[in-house]
């Protein structure tokens, strides 16, 4: 093959290689910026990729929901329809296999086992990993451990997360309406 | 080896062993062959360093550095790609040497797995590493066509083989049969191919040939589902496939550390049926069901004819005419299995019986062909084989002792007795 050939397809590859990331951002940030937000009550653990670094992995109480198809297996992908509660979390409002035809915001969720006794499914959230700096992801635990251990109702966690057409952008991850990160910076000038 | 015989020349001069006409035709022979190879360690270091350029700027990033502002850190994901495939573009554009080429290509490589990390923080974009390392290597995969590299073939064989433990070997989650990667491998095979045929006997096509033979027996297990039981057929059929592909001749005539498929086939057969020999394991299994319409069965039957065809094509263009038992050990394995899946006696007493004579045939091709590395395999496969029995049977211990004691006595008779005819055999060839 001559060189012009093979540098054209390596210029097609360049391309696919340019284009791959270039879509993530884009995809991302259009729901970051047209997506309805919704806030998610969580629970953040950290463990960390060889990779991507050290991240936080939200345990989301949004995981259960009650639905009479047994035919959920675990890593099955299902769609979970959100609406808002008095108190502006994000609440379900039904969970279903296929696309429902409605406005109604959804997001992706990993089946995780399916009860057949409470006719109820376990599932997990998708957007589940908040990447940190690797030297604050683990003070982001223990904050958040500290916080949750008055075990009173005031103190709330969640993450805020952008939807739009089935696709979430998680944003950030607050206690009491102020970013952990803000946590974390206060513990660090004190 | 090449300096050394340089070095020698003035001394074989000097006796009047070898004339200055082929002296000087040597020190020419060796020189025109230094010349078509000069950048080689070139190359072996300019890899090397690209790959731990590529690593640490993964490293780098991973810190996830919070005080830079989105722009900025999306830049940075884009940089070092950027940089790789300018470098590469330029060594394809100017033709440069191979070792620009690999350089680059592993580089770029790295760069491609920086980048998707980069924006994956940036935007929390789930999905555990199976699913990030697909990309990168399908990202990276046209690489090997493109700059007609090596060490990105490696890198993609081993990543490969990253992303199938990944996906199938996660404990505790939903293991999944990671069949993408035998779509990965299949992309590098036209390259291998290639390789064989170029330079079958060069020391990076042996480093594949352990690659693949490797990778394989690693991953297979990847593809045991609930029927545990068929995992053996799987593993009896892939390592009966490697010593049959071992045995063609684009393998067969090289050293054996070079003849992976060889090596690992032989060891893996031995070991399998080894496990085999106990009578608890057959007495599990059968309380197994055989599912037919499983994919291990799928598997096991594909391994099976791809086998098949190996052998009946060595058979048919008349390549080691010689009848080797280790050939044929796949087909045995079969049925062996069938019978001991029914009845658990059998199968037991069946296994040992084969074992004891795989044992015995490798001495017998040890002590034919003089080579004392093959005979000792074969006194090692009865040992072992005596060894596990001492476990699991009520014989007496005065007649397992007299049973080691016989092989001990092997040992040294058979060496000894070989020895003394190869000394027989070198005089009389002297003579």
């Amino acid at each position: 093959m001559k060189t012009i050939h093979v540098f054209l397809i390596f210029i097609a590859v360049v391309i696919l290689q340019l284009f791959v990331p270039a879509k993530m951002i884009f995809d991302k940030e259009a729901v970051l910026k047209t997506g309805t937000v919704y806030k998610f009550k969580t629970r953040p653990i950290d463990p960390s990729d060889p990779f991507r670094g050290k991240y936080v992995t939200l345990n989301y109480e949004l995981n259960t929901a009650e639905t009479m198809d047994s035919t959920l297996r675990r890593g099955d992908k299902i769609l979970v329809y959100l609406e808002t509660d008095s108190s502006g979390f994000a609440k379900l409002h039904s969970v279903s296999k296929t696309e429902k035809n409605s406005d109604r915001d959804f997001v992706e969720a990993k089946v995780q086992w399916y009860n057949s006794k409470s006719n109820s499914v376990n599932f997990q959230l998708e957007f589940n990993r908040y990447y940190m700096d690797e030297f604050k992801a683990k003070p982001a635990e223990d904050i958040y451990r500290e916080y949750n251990r008055r075990r009173d109702t005031i103190n709330k966690t969640y993450a805020l997360v952008a939807v739009q057409d089935g696709e979430a952008v998680l944003k950030d991850v607050f206690i009491n309406d102020k970013p952990i990160l803000y946590y974390i910076e206060k513990q660090d000038n004190q | 080896m090449k300096s050394k015989l340089l070095n020698e020349l003035p001394e074989l001069l000097e006796h009047n062993i070898i004339s200055d006409d082929v002296a000087s035709n040597i020190t020419a022979y060796y020189q025109s062959k230094a010349d078509e190879q000069p950048n080689r360690l070139f190359t072996i270091f300019g890899v090397l360093g690209s790959a731990l350029v590529g690593l640490g700027i993964i490293l780098i990033l991973a810190h996830n550095w919070d005080n830079f502002s989105k722009l900025v850190k999306t830049c940075f994901a884009f940089l070092p790609l950027i940089l790789g495939q300018v470098v590469s573009g330029y060594s394809i554009l100017k033709k440069k040497s191979q070792a620009w080429k690999e350089s680059s290509g592993t580089f770029l490589f790295f760069a491609i797995g920086a980048s998707i990390a980069l924006i994956s923080q940036i935007y929390n974009i789930p999905g555990d590493l199976s699913g990030y390392l697909l990309t990168w290597i399908v990202l990276g995969l046209p690489l090997i066509y493109v700059l007609n590299s090596k060490a990105v073939t490696m890198l993609i064989i081993v990543f490969a083989t990253y992303y199938a433990c990944e996906l199938g070997y996660s404990f505790g989650n939903a293991d999944k049969a990671p069949w993408l990667y035998f779509a990965m491998l299949l992309g590098t095979i036209p390259f291998y191919i290639n390789l064989l045929k170029q330079a079958p006997k060069a020391n990076s096509t042996s480093i594949f040939n352990w690659l693949y033979a490797l990778s394989l027996t690693i991953i297979l297990g990847a593809f045991i589902g609930s029927n545990w039981s068929l995992g053996f057929l799987m593993y009896a059929m892939l390592f009966g496939l490697f010593y049959n592909l071992g045995k063609m001749h684009v393998y067969n005539n090289q050293q054996l550390r070079r003849n992976s498929f060889v090596v690992i086939g032989s060891l893996g057969t031995v070991i399998l049926w080894m496990i085999l020999s106990f009578n608890m394991i057959w007495k599990e299994m059968q309380n197994e069901l055989i599912v037919f319409n499983s994919y291990e069965m799928l598997i096991s039957i594909a391994l099976f004819i791809a086998a098949l065809g190996l052998l009946l094509y060595s058979r048919k263009n008349k390549e080691n005419l010689k009848f080797n038992l280790f050939q044929y050990m796949f087909i045995l394995f079969v049925v062996v299995f069938a019978i001991g899946h029914s009845n658990y006696g059998l199968g037991t007493i069946f296994t040992n019986v084969i074992v004891l004579a795989l044992g015995v045939f490798a001495i017998k091709i040890g002590a034919d062909s003089f080579r004392f590395s093959i005979l000792n395999y074969g006194l090692l496969i009865i040992t072992a084989m005596i060894v596990c029995r001492f476990f699991d049977t009520d014989m007496s211990f005065v007649l397992r002792g007299l049973l080691f004691v016989s092989v001990g006595l092997g040992f040294f008779l058979t060496n000894y007795i070989m020895l003394k005819k190869q000394k027989e055999l070198n005089h009389k060839t002297l003579k």
